[in-house]
C-alpha cells in the first residue's frame, strides 16, 4: 500500500512537496480552503480533501484539530505541515501523534523547546554556542545597567522582559544617556504591558543574518550543510538569500557549522532545521534561534550541494537512516534567491491584491522556478504575499548575480505589482556586490526613487504617448487614417525585420 | 538641434508626456521611423502589443509595458514592475497652455514677416505641419529673385495668412509659427 501524505500547506511549498512525495512513491493530499479554491497547487495533487472553511473563523491550514480530523478520515499516514501556519506549533506536532500520524518535522518537544527564547538558549549556553552578551535576567536600575553596558562596550540596547514589536525598547549610544533611556524603556514597559523588567544585551549596529542548515535522522545522525546568508530583510522579512556567504571563511563555516551540530545533536535533534546567527562586523558570531521547520529559502542549500532537503526531510521522518555523511557535503558553486510577493516596493510593500493576468518566468540551465500561482491565478488577501521565488545557481557569485539579474529582466508579471525590481536594485547595489549588505540595508539605504531608471522612464513616456496618441488622434481627426494599423506602421515594419 | 521632421510633419503627432517629477519627454509618434524622443531618433524597437502591454526593445533589452490607469489625460504605466505617471498632452495644447503667461514679443519674433514688398511664388507647407529651424517655409518673388523664407526656429505652422500668386508688402505677416522647444 503506497502511504499517503496530507500536506498542511499550500502555495509554492505545497508543490515542491509534492513533487518530493511522488518521488518517493507516496500518495500525496492536499487541502482545498475555499478562501482560495482555484489555487495552483491542487492541480498537482494526487487527492484533494475539500476543507469547507467558508465559515470556520480560520483558514483550515491554522486549524489544527480540524486538519488531523480530516487526516484521520481520509487514511492518512504522513503530515507535512511546510512552513508558517502551523509548522512549529508543537500542540500540532503532538495532535498529530496522539492520533496516529507521522509529523514530518522534529518532535513536540523539540518544536516547544527551541519556540521558547529563554529555553533555547539556556540549551545554546550549555553545549557552548555564543550568545549575544547580555545580562542574565533583568537589571534593576539605570546604575546597574551601566555598569554592565561598560563591562560589555557600547552600545547597548535595553528591552523589557514581557517585550514585543519594539514597545520597551531602547538603543543606548553612550554611558550619559542611559539613565533617561532606562527610565522611559521602564516606564513603557510598565504602561505596556504592566512588568518594568528591563534586561541588557550588547546592540550589534551591523549585523549580518547567517544560518545553517541542519539534517538529522532518527538514529542521532547529524550534519550540516551549509550556510545560507540572508541578511537582505525588510521588516525582518527576508527578501534575497544567498548560499554560500561570502562573509566568512571555510574554518569559519566549519566552526559554526560544527557548532550547530553539536548543538542539534546535543538536544536530540532529527528532520530539517535552522540554526540562526547573527553575525558583527567584526566576525563575532551569536546564536539567535533554531527553526524547526523547512525554511522559505531552503532551495539555495539544494543548489550548492545537490542534497535535496524535502526528500530527506520525508524520509528520515520514515525513520530512514542517513546515509549522508558530513565530509559528503561539498559546496559547489553559488546560488541566489529571489522572493517574488505581492507588495508594492514603491508604496511601502503595501500589499497587492487581485488578478495575475499574466506571469511569465525566465528559464535556463541554473534557474529553478518555485511558484504557487500561473496566468489567470487570484491573490487574496488571506494568505502570505509570496508568490514565486526565482532561485539561480552558477559557479560563483559575480556569475550569479548577473545571471539573476537577466532572469529578473526576462521575469514578467501583468496585472499586479511586485517585489522583483526590489530584488533588481539589490543584486545592482555596491554593498550587495561587495557582500557589505547587513540586515539594516533597506532602513539605511533604500528609497522607492532609487527603482527608477532613465530608460525605463523615456519607453514609459513613449508606451504612454502611444495610448494616448491613439485615442487623441482618431477624436481629433475622425479620419481612418490614424487606424490601429497605421498608427502602428513602425510597429509592424519592426515585426517583419 | 540637428532634427528633421522632413518624412514626418504632422505635428498633430507630437506629444508632450510630462511626468509628477518635472521631467518631460516630446515625443513624435512615428508612422514610418522609429519613434523622435527630445528631438532624437530613438532606435527603440516596437515587439508587441496586447491588450493593455506594450513591448519594446532598446539597446539589447526588453522593456514589459502595462497600462495601469488611465485618468483623462494621465496615464499611469509600469515599465518593467516599476510604476511612472505621466500627463499627456498633444502638443497643440501645449502650447496653449504654455502661451498664457510667455512673453509677447517672443512669440512675434517666431512669426514670419515678409522682409520686403513682393509675390508669393510658392507655398511649402499647410498648417499643422512642424518645421525645423532654418528650413524654408515658403518662396517670395522680389526684384524678379525668388528668396526662400526660413522658419525662424523649431515649430509648428500655426497659420498661414497668404496664398500662392498674393501680393505682399513689407513686413506684413505672412505665417504665424509656435515654438515647440519651450
Amino acid at each position: 500500500m503506497k502511504k499517503k501524505l496530507l500536506i498542511a500547506n499550500r502555495g509554492e511549498i505545497a508543490i515542491r512537496i509534492i513533487r518530493s512525495a511522488h518521488k518517493l512513491g507516496i500518495t500525496s493530499v492536499v487541502l482545498l480552503s475555499d478562501k482560495e479554491p482555484d489555487a495552483l497547487y491542487l492541480k498537482y495533487a494526487n487527492e484533494v480533501i475539500h476543507a469547507y472553511d467558508a465559515n470556520d473563523d480560520k483558514a483550515i491550514f491554522l486549524n489544527a484539530a480540524k486538519i488531523v480530523e480530516l487526516a484521520v478520515a481520509n487514511q492518512i499516514d504522513l503530515v507535512h505541515p511546510g512552513y508558517g501556519f502551523l509548522s512549529e506549533n508543537p500542540d500540532f506536532a503532538a495532535l498529530c501523534e496522539q492520533n496516529g500520524l507521522n509529523f514530518i518535522g522534529p518532535s513536540p518537544e523539540l518544536i516547544r523547546n527551541m519556540g521558547i527564547k529563554t529555553i533555547a538558549k539556556k540549551m545554546a549556553i550549555e553545549t557552548g554556542l555564543p550568545l549575544v552578551p547580555g545580562s542574565d535576567g533583568a537589571v534593576v536600575d539605570a546604575e546597574v545597567a551601566k555598569k554592565f553596558a561598560d563591562s560589555i562596550g557600547y552600545p547597548v540596547i535595553l528591552k523589557a522582559s514581557a517585550g514585543g514589536g519594539g514597545r520597551g525598547m531602547r538603543i543606548v549610544e553612550k554611558a550619559e544617556s542611559m539613565e533617561r533611556l532606562f527610565k522611559s524603556a521602564y516606564d513603557e514597559a510598565v504602561n505596556a504591558f504592566g512588568n518594568g523588567d528591563i534586561f541588557i544585551e550588547k546592540y550589534l549596529q551591523n549585523p549580518k543574518h547567517l544560518e545553517f542548515q541542519i539534517l538529522g535522522d532518527k538514529h542521532g545522525n547529524v550534519i550540516h550543510l551549509g550556510e545560507r546568508e540572508c541578511s537582505l530583510q525588510r521588516k525582518h522579512q527576508k527578501v534575497v538569500e544567498e548560499a554560500p556567504s561570502a562573509s566568512i571563511t571555510t574554518e569559519m563555516r566549519n566552526t559554526m557549522g560544527e557548532m550547530a551540530v553539536k548543538f542539534a545533536k546535543a538536544i536530540g535533534y532529527f528532520s530539517v532545521g535552522t540554526i540562526e546567527y547573527i553575525m558583527d562586523e567584526d566576525g563575532s558570531f551569536y546564536f539567535m534561534e533554531m527553526n524547526t521547520r523547512i525554511q522559505v529559502e531552503h532551495p539555495v542549500t539544494e543548489m550548492v550541494t545537490g542534497v535535496d532537503l524535502i526528500d530527506w526531510q520525508i524520509k528520515v521522518a520514515l525513520g530512514e537512516e542517513l546515509t549522508l555523511k558530513q565530509e559528503d557535503i561539498k559546496i559547489n558553486g553559488w546560488a541566489i534567491e529571489c522572493r517574488i510577493n505581492t507588495e508594492d516596493p514603491q508604496n511601502r510593500f503595501s500589499p497587492q491584491i487581485g488578478f495575475i493576468e499574466k506571469i511569465h518566468f525566465p528559464r535556463g540551465k541554473g534557474i529553478r522556478i518555485e511558484t504557487g500561482v500561473q496566468n489567470g491565478s487570484v491573490v487574496t488577501p488571506y494568505f502570505d504575499s509570496m508568490i514565486a521565488k526565482i532561485i539561480v545557481s552558477a559557479d560563483n557569485r559575480e556569475e550569479v548575480i548577473s545571471k539573476t539579474l537577466k532572469a529578473l529582466d526576462e521575469f514578467n508579471l501583468v496585472g499586479l505589482k511586485s517585489t522583483a525590481p526590489f530584488c533588481r536594485l539589490v543584486l545592482q547595489d555596491p554593498e550587495f556586490v561587495s557582500a557589505r549588505y547587513t540586515t539594516r540595508w533597506v532602513d539605511q539605504n533604500y528609497t522607492p526613487e532609487m527603482l527608477e531608471n532613465d530608460n525605463e522612464e523615456m519607453i514609459g513616456a513613449l508606451a504612454a504617448t502611444i495610448i494616448y496618441a491613439k485615442e487623441h488622434l482618431q477624436i481629433a481627426s475622425n479620419s481612418t487614417v490614424y487606424d490601429d494599423d497605421s498608427l502602428n506602421v513602425w510597429v509592424l515594419n519592426k515585426r517583419i525585420n | 538641434m540637428g532634427t528633421s521632421y522632413v518624412y514626418r510633419r504632422d505635428a498633430s503627432r507630437l506629444f508632450i508626456a510630462l511626468r509628477e517629477n518635472g521631467k518631460r519627454y516630446k515625443i513624435y509618434v512615428p508612422t514610418d521611423s522609429k519613434p523622435v524622443i527630445d528631438n532624437e531618433e530613438q532606435e527603440i524597437n516596437f515587439i508587441d502589443h496586447i491588450d493593455s502591454q506594450y513591448y519594446f526593445n532598446f539597446n539589447g533589452k526588453q522593456y514589459n509595458c502595462e497600462l495601469v490607469s488611465r485618468d483623462q489625460n494621465k496615464i499611469l504605466i509600469k515599465v518593467n514592475g516599476v510604476e511612472y505617471k505621466f500627463s499627456m498632452e498633444s502638443i497643440f495644447s501645449y502650447i496653449r497652455h504654455g502661451m498664457i503667461d510667455k512673453d509677447i514679443k517672443q512669440i512675434n519674433a517666431n512669426n514670419i514677416a515678409s522682409p520686403m514688398p513682393g509675390k508669393i511664388v510658392d507655398i511649402f507647407l499647410t498648417e499643422g505641419d512642424l518645421v525645423n529651424e532654418g528650413e524654408p517655409i515658403l518662396s517670395l518673388e522680389a526684384m524678379k529673385m525668388q528668396n526662400e523664407i526660413t522658419a525662424s526656429c523649431n515649430g509648428v505652422i500655426q497659420k498661414i495668412h497668404v496664398v500662392s500668386g498674393q501680393s505682399v508688402m513689407k513686413d506684413e505677416l505672412l505665417v504665424e509659427v509656435n515654438a515647440i522647444d519651450v
